[in-house]
């Protein structure tokens, strides 16, 4: 008799290659809910050999999930592996807690992702990619991809292995504390790329800006930091009023 | 200027693909672009000039939830395409200078713009995600993966669309700007170029000190260093 099917290291490799699609096509009705089920699809080919059942797990999962994209990876291989436990049980009675731990998961991931990549580690690698960029100027866009995927594509790359091998106790242990450290010393990173940068401005070269120019720098800052204490308008808004009074300013 | 142009608007797609619907490994920053860009129109300066204040900028906003945020990958295609379209070719640094200013405001334009484009594209992604769960429950196989590529398709012609009729529209009403304008458009980017980078990087230092005060040390220490290394290298 056959034993209980078991997910192999292709079918997780097949999930991990398809991450990249996890957004293709977001909405507001589903959000990521497509890209899920295209990713899960090559585990629950494996799992679910009846098309049938197949085609209704994964219209299941093409409902409403959303989360960072780049630690979905890691909610993928928990659910992964709560797919293998359900057909190995032979039945339904998984599916309840397969839709809270997606839940649960994808807020959970969402607060820390969205913390550590939208708000860390995109910073600090367009901080590092511009002060490179002012010196050694081509270099500056491989230093921000560099930064930038270092982390990503190894979280991509081991996420869904790491979300299969722990399961839904993920985030009880060192994965979330590892992520929080790296939120941690990568806001203390970004914020010395912040002042190294600011320091570039105001001594650019060979010789000293003038006067007008580190004025404007310092207005920017001050006006900068007034204006971050309203959401409303946005700091693009901001700009382009900023722009509009400078060219007003100049026409006289 | 078809080889450049052409390459521009490949740009735009790879761009508008990367920002959402495919990977997101941030070749879709406006320093990535302008500098493929600069390197396109072999002016990697004036590419550079846009890229990097359009960057700063770009870090101010943020993707979070189901938030749409300001389109910085086409705001960077567009800025740094225009500023190379009207600026290349002009030995004067008025002229550059103009051009970069233009350049910059039309990314912010682009940028605003298209947040627009974003929130239609979503809302047809509903179609497409309706489509996929009744091809599922039908059985086609490969239903799935049909619907991501086709939600990729859509980002990248969306965005090639969008920066080609920029572009075109901003080059054709920056072009006699460019002529005749130039040095007041100069002194206004010698304004503007400080003032943006000072504004953009005091909203990203708000946002990592407004919980933890103590961290602004950090941010004063490391200018401290970077300012006297700066200022003895200078003297």
């Amino acid at each position: 008799m056959n034993g209980p099917l078991r997910l192999r290291g292709r079918e997780l490799a097949r999930m991990t290659l398809r991450t990249p699609l996890l957004q293709a096509a977001w909405n507001y009705e589903r959000m990521q809910g497509v890209g899920w089920a295209t990713c899960l699809e090559p585990a629950l080919e494996r799992l679910c050999p009846d098309a049938r059942a197949r085609a209704a797990r994964l219209a299941e999962h093409a409902g409403y999930f959303n989360t960072q994209p780049v630690v979905a990876s890691l909610a993928l291989g928990v659910v992964a592996a709560l797919e293998e436990r359900r057909a190995a049980e032979g039945g339904a009675v998984l599916d309840g807690e397969i839709a809270r731990v997606k839940t649960v998961l994808g807020s959970a991931l969402a607060g820390l992702g969205d913390a550590l990549f939208w708000s860390t580690l995109r910073p600090l690698a367009a901080l590092l990619g511009v002060l490179a960029a002012l010196d050694a100027r081509a270099w500056g866009a491989v230093v921000l991809l560099v930064i930038y995927n270092a982390v990503t594509v190894t979280l991509r790359a081991r996420g869904v292995w790491t979300g299969y091998r722990l399961g839904p106790a993920l985030l009880a242990g060192g994965v979330r504390r590892r992520l929080e450290s790296l939120v941690e010393w990568g806001s203390v990173l970004a914020l010395a790329a912040c002042g190294l940068l600011f320091a570039a401005l105001l001594v650019p070269g060979a010789s000293l800006p003038s006067i007008g120019y580190q004025a404007a720098l310092v207005a920017g800052l001050v006006a900068g930091l007034f204006t971050a204490l309203h959401p409303r308008p946005s700091p693009t808004q901001w700009s382009l009023v900023a722009g509009v009074l400078c060219i007003a300013l100049s026409w006289r | 200027v078809t080889g450049p142009l052409l390459g521009t608007l490949a740009v735009a797609a790879v761009a508008a693909a990367d920002t959402v619907a495919l990977a997101q490994t941030f070749l879709s920053q406006p320093l990535v672009t302008a500098t493929v860009l600069g390197w396109l129109w072999g002016d990697l300066t004036l590419g550079l000039g846009a890229g990097c204040v359009l960057q700063v900028l770009a870090v101010t906003t943020q993707p979070l939830g189901a938030r749409v945020p300001e389109d910085y990958a086409a705001g960077g295609v567009v800025g740094a395409g225009v500023a190379l379209v009207l600026g290349r070719g002009h030995p004067f640094a008025s002229s550059r200078d103009a051009a970069l200013l233009l350049g910059v405001m039309a990314g912010l334009l682009a940028s605003l713009g298209g947040m627009a484009l974003a929130r239609w594209q979503r809302r047809r992604n509903e179609g497409l995600a309706r489509w996929c769960e009744a091809e599922l429950r039908r059985g086609t196989r490969g239903a799935l993966l049909r619907a991501s590529w086709a939600g990729v398709a859509l980002a990248a012609a969306l965005g090639v669309s969008y920066c080609a009729t920029f572009l075109a529209l901003a080059a054709w009403v920056g072009e006699p700007l460019v002529h005749h304008e130039s040095l007041r458009l100069a002194r206004a980017w010698a304004l503007a170029q400080p003032l943006w980078m000072g504004f953009a990087m005091a909203q990203l230092l708000n946002g990592f000190v407004r919980r933890r005060p103590r961290r602004a040390l950090v941010f004063a220490a490391a200018l401290m260093a970077g300012w006297l290394v700066r200022v003895l290298g200078v003297a």
